[in-house]
């Protein structure tokens, strides 16, 4: 599988990312180990999205960031200070973690007071007006929670993660069990405070979510580091081209001589290669003049190769 | 933080059946013994309740210390943090900057003052219908003495403290349970549970001086103060007796609260 190689955080260069996490580890029992070994950072202003099937281990992941789990080994940084439970740089975070979570006897507004409290926030200096615009709830932010719909319920929660205008949103499967159109407000929302300035370190098992919305990507699987890089490295520029032919042995050898391709792989069903600056149509018309038949081209992204590669049922080692 | 915790766990409609029952119970004394047949050989408060409004609230704190207020104090400890993990706030709470010693501290207080109410209001209920019904007159006891209503009146506002000291034991299993379960029942079920064992070994005269240890066994020590002579040697008792079970049990919930991973 191809990753692209980064220079792995450490704790002396911990200082300069908005998140950092270094050989973070968390094993809940001798036979389950949720995070293995992640290291990973996340620059200010990056979009960044984990990607993972679930159970993969980014919950488990997120959660050590924020202090709610304490890892088995490693460390993990938010704006270079290493985290504790309950640490004073949570000020600066806005987290959305496994779906809303709210009193049910409160009203939305009075949720996002004993929030906004909890911690000794005075009101006056919450972002209330921009965060209750965009919950849009309008007089039912007095109705008591227990009375929304689900839609409802997450817009209140993103209204929360927004009242202390974050520098950094770390926001777990922000999407899940909402309508298209909601979808698509959250999404314009994480953007909208991306353009701001705001650095979002988001977890989804949707490919299709960290295409759109993020400018970064890592890919966990068995709670390990799959593969990192912008998503244009990922998905964009160097697309994987899989071709099945009559003949291997000559495809590749003409492939291999052909500018603008590389990694030429022999694959069980075919040949995988990678395209920069050439048109698929050039591989196709090249390959037929020199008398090799072709039966299939495919275009296969490395988001897509890698998060396949993880669905399989890899043995866990 | 206290303000925010004690808003939210006072203005709730458990806290309302909680403390209502604390009043009605007194007042649903008053009327049993006002309309229910008055015996005459009988000498429990309970039949005394009727010589004095103030001679109710002592019936009612007798009668709602050993089950009542043990269930109530303990759903209003047992709910505190289990209800949050039931809800999914505990993690928003957890992801605030504030350390979860303080969560825990405020949590306990809030707890604590609810607690408190519970009992106080057990008197004053009693307190009140029982003059209503019967007079502002001088109280008599079980072994027939006979105190004035200012000596009684301190009396009761002692005995009320001291229930409610009482309760501690059973708040601090149940606030120590409910930072290890997500239902708040089974902290309730945990501290309902440890004061009927206790209250059950207490009945066993052959268990001896093992007796004094039991969490229950001084809870009714309150009722020597209105004894002829009076005593009070039990009471010092039962107040430091309730010491070790708080201590224990805070200090394990605040070891496992800290190295607990919220996965709720």
């Amino acid at each position: 599988m191809t990753s692209t190689i980064q220079t792995e955080p450490t704790t002396a260069t911990a200082g300069q990312s908005a998140i950092a996490l270094v050989k973070l580890t968390k094993r809940f029992s001798e036979d389950v180990l949720a995070v293995d070994d992640l290291s990973l950072e996340v620059e200010k202003g990056m979009v960044f999205g984990l990607l993972g099937p679930n159970g993969a281990g980014k919950t488990t992941a997120l959660r050590m960031l924020l202090g709610l789990i304490h890892p088995t080994k490693g460390e993990a940084y938010l704006f270079g200070q290493r985290i504790y439970p309950g640490i004073p740089v949570l000020r600066r975070v806005g987290s959305l973690v496994e779906g809303p979570g709210f009193v049910p006897f409160l009203s939305g507004m009075d949720n996002l007071k004993t929030y906004w409290n909890t911690g000794g926030g005075r009101m006056e200096d919450a972002n209330l007006g921009e965060a209750l615009e965009l919950a849009g709830l309008g007089t039912a932010i007095n109705r008591k929670v227990r009375t929304y719909s689900k839609g409802m319920t997450q817009r209140l929660a993103l209204a929360q993660v927004l009242l202390n205008k974050p520098e950094l949103l770390v926001l777990d499967e922000p999407t899940i069990g909402l309508d298209p159109g909601e979808i698509r407000d959250v999404r314009d929302l994480i953007r909208r405070l991306a353009e701001h300035g705001a650095t979002v370190l988001l977890s989804s098992h949707i490919l299709v979510e960290v295409e759109q919305i993020c400018t970064h990507a890592a890919i966990m699987n068995h709670g390990r580091l799959v593969a990192t890089g912008t998503v244009d490295e990922l998905i964009g520029s160097s697309r994987t081209v899989f071709l099945e032919v009559d003949d291997v042995g000559r495809a590749v050898k003409l492939l291999q001589s052909t500018t603008g391709v590389s990694q030429v792989e022999v694959e069980p069903l075919g040949i995988s290669l990678t395209l920069n600056g050439i048109e698929r149509k050039d591989i196709v018309t090249m390959l037929v003049k020199n008398g090799v038949g072709i039966e299939t081209v495919a275009s296969r992204h490395r988001l897509e190769d890698a998060f396949l590669g993880m669905v399989e049922e890899l043995p866990h080692d | 933080m206290i303000r925010v915790e004690l808003r939210k766990q006072t203005f709730r409609m458990r806290t309302y059946i909680a403390l209502g029952l604390m009043v009605g119970i007194p007042i649903l004394i008053t009327l049993a013994v006002e309309f229910g047949r008055r015996p005459r050989d009988n000498k429990d408060l309970f039949a005394l309740a009727s010589h004095s409004g103030i001679n109710v609230p002592l019936a009612a704190l007798t009668a709602a210390s050993s089950f009542l207020l043990v269930v109530v104090v303990a759903l209003f400890a047992g709910g505190s943090v289990a209800e949050e993990s039931g809800w999914g706030t505990l993690r928003y709470l957890l992801v605030r900057p504030i350390s979860r010693s303080r969560l825990l501290a405020s949590k306990l207080v809030v707890v604590c003052l609810l607690s408190l109410a519970a009992t106080v209001l057990i008197s004053l209920s009693g307190l009140i219908a029982g003059t209503i019904f019967f007079g502002w007159h001088p109280v008599l006891t079980p072994d027939g003495t006979v105190f004035s209503q200012g000596a009684a009146l301190g009396r009761l506002a002692i005995a009320t403290v001291y229930v409610a000291w009482c309760m501690s034991g059973v708040v601090a299993l149940s606030f120590m349970i409910s930072t290890i379960t997500d239902t708040s029942m089974g902290a309730v079920a945990g501290a309902v549970g440890l004061t009927i064992i206790s209250t059950i070994l207490d009945a066993i005269s052959s268990l001896g001086s093992v007796r004094g240890w039991l969490i229950t066994h001084y809870w009714h020590a309150w009722e020597g103060m209105f004894a002829n002579p009076s005593t009070t040697s039990d009471m010092v008792n039962g107040l430091l007796l309730q010491l070790p079970y708080v201590v224990a049990f805070l200090a394990f919930a605040w070891w496992w609260f800290h190295r607990r991973d919220i996965l709720s």
